[in-house]
């Protein structure tokens, strides 16, 4: 029932964020398009090293003709943001670290449905884990560019994590077959990514920071959940609870890799969601009601806005 | 610590196309259609040209609501640096690019 409420929550919290969000991101006008504000997203992923070829992008930007030119133009500058070095050693290891538990979830993945003979579909689901794999990882690698957000954010993870395993007691059984009770699922769903939000809001001392802390979080815990389940299925194949099913072997790994694809869209989005809560709910205990936001002046020298929504 | 590679081709021919007129500014989207680059590759080139000392920016200041725009040249340096890659290309190498390309 938690995981119903938490899963019909999320949306609804997704559009009271959208509707809470200052006028100015949403009614920009004509001046600014959709390329020009994913750009300025990009720009705001550069090192402040970098600030001023962000801003060197954006004054081009403004100088192209037609909207596909200027569209085209701003998604090879978001590659080039994504991957222009230096990223600093803390957001290079997280992101490799990343890639490393994505990359062996694959693996895993992959080895148990060939050891098992799995069919078509598993297949399929596959190629959707991929994706959705590739996505968690470009959101991270985002996020872990911004300032004072990598640090709190990968220890965030690990400590929902931890928590996560603690109640499955550390084993592969629990991990496979145990069941939490209401009160469990309200600790590992609801607290834990409240207190992981509001603790990444008190360490950055923002709001912003603290939103941005609370997704990494539930991105790096749910791809470590996601390996450490996959490595209880890829140890313990169809054994574990529950026992003597009557089902076939073939049957209960594929669903139990089912699951887990389930388990990893569902928990990364509810964490998020709730930890961004949190993240928000702090900040409005500290300081009250957030002011409007207020569009300054474009100076193109200076270090882009660091603050800017990832 | 900076790792020193030999110059792509994309950068060669960057370098190329900023110094058919060294001494005039170059804007980037310019620069990118000309070599027939995108941007998310011409920037990071920028970038290293700017960052080894070969490329010196500029900004254009900005007219009504456009807002201003960075420009592009060769330094002293890039202009040696092109000038001894034409030179070891023409196979009449005095100074190997690479080391130019290094030392920068």
């Amino acid at each position: 029932m938690v995981q119903q409420f938490t899963v019909i929550m999320c949306p609804l919290g997704i559009a009271i964020a959208m509707f809470l969000r200052p006028p100015q991101t949403l009614l920009d006008g004509p001046a600014e398009d959709m390329s020009a504000r994913l750009l300025r997203w990009a720009a705001g992923l550069l090192s402040p090293q970098r600030g001023e070829w962000g801003q060197a992008m954006l004054g081009e930007h403004a100088h192209i003709d037609g909207r596909i030119r200027r569209l085209r133009f701003t998604l090879d500058c978001v590659i080039a943001a994504l991957l222009l070095p230096p990223w600093g050693r803390r957001a290079a290891a997280g992101v490799w670290a990343m890639v490393a538990v994505a990359v062996g979830s694959v693996a895993l993945y992959a080895s148990v449905a060939i050891r098992y003979g799995l069919g078509v579909g598993d297949w399929v689901a596959a190629a959707i884990l991929v994706v959705l794999l590739a996505g968690y990882l470009i959101a991270a690698s985002a996020l872990l560019r911004r300032p004072g957000v990598a640090i709190p954010g990968l220890l965030g993870g690990l400590f929902i994590a931890l928590t996560w395993l603690a109640f499955y007691g550390f084993t592969f059984y629990g991990v496979i077959g145990t069941i939490p009770t209401m009160w469990e699922k309200l600790a590992m769903r609801i607290a834990v990514p409240l207190v992981v939000g509001a603790a990444g809001t008190l360490w950055g001392r923002d709001a912003v920071v603290g939103r941005r802390v609370a997704r990494l979080a539930a991105i790096s815990a749910g791809l470590g959940l996601y390996l450490y389940g996959m490595l209880a299925v890829a140890v313990l194949g169809a054994g574990g609870p529950p026992e003597g099913t009557g089902l076939t072997v073939g049957f209960i790994v594929s669903d139990r890799l089912g699951n887990g694809l389930v388990d990893l869209l569902l928990t990364t989005l509810v964490t998020a969601t709730v930890g961004w809560a949190g993240a928000a709910a702090a900040a409005r205990l500290r300081h009250g009601s957030p002011a409007p936001a207020q569009p300054g002046p474009f100076i193109p020298a200076a270090t882009p806005d660091t603050r800017q929504e990832a | 610590m900076q790792r020193n590679r030999p110059p792509s081709a994309q950068t060669i021919s960057v370098l190329r196309a900023l110094a058919a007129d060294p001494a005039h500014w170059r804007y980037g989207y310019d620069l990118a259609t000309e070599v027939h680059l995108k941007s998310g590759s011409l920037y990071p080139i920028l970038v290293r040209l700017a960052d080894r000392g070969l490329l010196e920016t500029s900004w254009e200041p900005g007219v009504g609501s456009r807002p201003p725009r960075h420009m592009y040249r060769l330094t002293s340096a890039g202009r040696e640096f092109v000038a001894a890659l034409g030179a070891a290309r023409a196979g009449r190498t005095v100074t190997h690019p690479r080391s130019r390309w290094i030392q920068a």
